[in-house]
């Protein structure tokens, strides 16, 4: 029997943090709770869990320390939950370090699989050279073949430019979460580049118009209003 | 406390402003009857004009000035200087003169009574003002009750309804079928969820402030912001069939992207609640006249005539609807508030067969 994956939340409301203990107590996890944030920063430090979630509104620390704190030690994955309306929350909690956020509310479905894909993320980034990383991106019609550098969508090639196979691919690669504007121009276009994210942006459009039916209802990459872009999460485990 | 403090300081910060300005004004008005009674004396020699132009400034000085003080001062001051410089003996003060009581007591009079009519006239202005804020304030206040009138109505039914339903689980969960139990929990759910929506809803308007043109514009392109508004009505209501169409030009809109997707969410929402829920929900979008234009259109009834008009007020709704969730609560004219401060227009029409709401946002540049 292998090892139960061990989760801690950390959350100051009781009825939402028990609601996510049951949760995830139902689907084989081992969950630990703690209502503060110093409780919480002295549990991870001392226990180590394999996934952390974080409300950001804690009543005595903030939860960006929080998110800063243990990355000083760790790159264990740690899923922020906020409120719909914190976009500027939600982008600083990502960029100091958070692996994704969840928006309140969400359901157990949601949940876990936001938990599933930053576990999947974490082995990937720390197993290192043991496990080979996938070599093609799968959902649905969408197939993208790392090595021959090929995107197909029901069997046709889609022709692509150097920048947005270079963007299809950033998010594939991390398929299933979020990334934010500035971490995208920072991989695509370099540190120096304008943080003005509107040539993200056009391209973003481009790439829709290739790749959805209708740019309007995509079924493989989703805007996070005023964060990012989300890849629907790749088919081949 | 910090507060009271700074209104003081503000006080004392006016009080010193009225005395200089009370300083400047009666230096003013002594200085110019100054002048022009020497330049008289030196043509005319007659006290009494000279004496005149000092009753005239010192009738100024009471008319401009605050309090008596002032022209008290002024009075006394003319008739030393009267004293002083115009009467025999020259640069000297002399007491014994005949009928200087009498110019003197012509002076106060002449400033105190007008003193008295310029205070009397600023406190009723004064008292005026202040009764007009006092009107404006409480139609405020009452814009502000019925509001919170209209919300509590719209809470309090779904609560009620979540109440009961979780009560009745909980004292018959021994005779409930399976069946029965889902069914309740998923009132519940849906309960909640339209709960959740007004309080979001709730929660954009205070990111705009007084309700003026204070939101925050980025451009954000219109196919992202229509796409995740589709998305998170489908993630709340399953079964919608929403129908979307946007521009193939790439469009970038200034706007506050949270507060656009909830008014198309609300729109689609009334839609889906309004029109026959079977059919689909029309959400077209196109640029006319450097405007972007979303219309969302349903196949229902549409909307009686006599509320065409006012359905964006949040006002009318009370009376009509019994069910909180089939009427349009403040979720219309809470989409008109975000609309205004986005400097866009929000039109409500029928059309053949159903209804539309159409609205619009300057593309600016």
């Amino acid at each position: 029997m292998t090892p139960k994956v061990t989760a801690l939340i950390i959350e100051d409301e009781k009825s939402i943090r028990s609601f996510i203990e049951t949760t995830l107590n139902a689907n084989g996890y081992k969950v630990f709770t703690a209502a503060s944030g110093q409780e919480g920063l002295s549990f991870a430090t001392s226990n180590c869990p394999d996934v952390i979630l974080l409300d950001l509104g804690l009543p005595d620390i903030d939860g960006l320390h929080i998110i800063k704190q243990i990355r000083e030690w760790s790159v264990l994955p740690i899923i922020v939950i906020s409120a719909r309306t914190q976009e500027k929350e939600k982008v600083a909690a990502l960029d100091a370090g958070a692996d994704d956020y969840i928006t309140k509310p969400f359901g157990t479905s949601e949940l876990l699989a936001r938990i599933r894909t930053a576990l999947r993320h974490h082995h990937l980034q720390t197993s290192g050279s043991g496990k080979m990383p996938n070599l093609a991106y799968q959902y649905g019609g969408l197939i993208i073949d790392y090595e021959k550098r090929l995107v197909t969508l029901n069997g046709q090639t889609i022709h692509l430019t150097q920048i947005e196979y270079k963007l299809v691919t950033l998010l594939a690669r991390y398929s299933g979460k979020v990334l934010t504007y500035d971490y995208i121009i920072n991989q695509i276009w370099g540190p120096y580049a304008d943080h003005n994210n509107q040539i993200l942006r056009v391209n973003m459009a481009h790439i829709r118009r290739k790749l959805e039916v209708n740019p309007a209802e995509p079924q493989y990459i989703f805007t996070e209003i005023g964060v990012g872009y989300r890849m629907q999460e790749s088919q081949i485990e | 406390m910090q507060q009271s403090q700074s209104v003081s300081t503000k006080k004392i910060m006016s009080r010193r402003k009225i005395i200089i300005n009370n300083f400047l004004i009666c230096t003013g008005f002594l200085v110019a009857a100054t002048a022009v009674a020497t330049v008289f004396s030196y043509i005319s020699d007659s006290l009494i004009n000279v004496s005149m132009f000092y009753i005239l400034s010192v009738l100024m000085i009471a008319r401009y000035t605050d309090g008596y003080v002032p022209g008290i001062i002024a009075s006394i001051v003319c008739t030393v200087f009267i004293n002083l410089v115009f009467t025999y003996p020259y640069m000297e003060l002399n007491f014994h003169m005949r009928g200087y009581p009498i110019t003197f007591l012509c002076m106060l009079t002449v400033a105190t009574i007008t003193s008295a009519a310029t205070t009397r006239m600023k406190a009723q202005s004064i008292i005026l003002n202040e009764r007009e804020k006092l009107l404006m304030e409480a139609e405020k206040e009452k814009m502000r009750a019925n509001l919170l009138r209209a919300i509590s109505h719209d809470l309090r039914t779904p609560l009620t309804s979540i109440i009961g339903t979780s009560s009745t689980y909980l004292e018959n969960s021994d005779t409930l079928s399976d069946s029965e139990k889902s069914a309740l929990i998923q009132n519940i759910s849906d309960d909640s969820n339209w709960l959740l929506n007004m309080v979001e809803n709730l929660l954009s308007i205070t990111r705009i402030r007084d309700g003026n043109t204070q939101v925050t514009k980025i451009p954000e392109p219109l196919e992202e912001v229509v796409s995740a508004a589709v998305l998170r009505l489908k993630k709340r209501i399953p079964t919608a069939i929403i129908k979307v169409q946007v521009p193939d030009d790439f469009i970038m809109i200034p706007m506050d992207a949270t507060l656009i997707e909830q008014v198309l969410i609300n729109l689609m929402e009334n839609a889906f609640y309004h029109g026959n829920s079977n059919m689909p929900i029309h959400l077209n979008t196109y640029i006319q006249d450097n405007m972007a234009w979303f219309q969302v259109s349903d196949y229902g009834p549409g909307i009686p005539g006599d509320r065409l008009s006012t359905i964006f007020d949040g006002a009318t709704y009370t009376s009509q609807s019994t069910d909180s969730r089939k009427g349009m609560g403040i979720g219309l004219s809470i989409c008109k508030t975000i609309i205004s401060a986005h400097n866009g227009k929000i039109t409500a029409s029928n059309i053949a067969d159903g209804a539309r709401i159409t609205f619009n946002l300057p593309l600016g540049g």
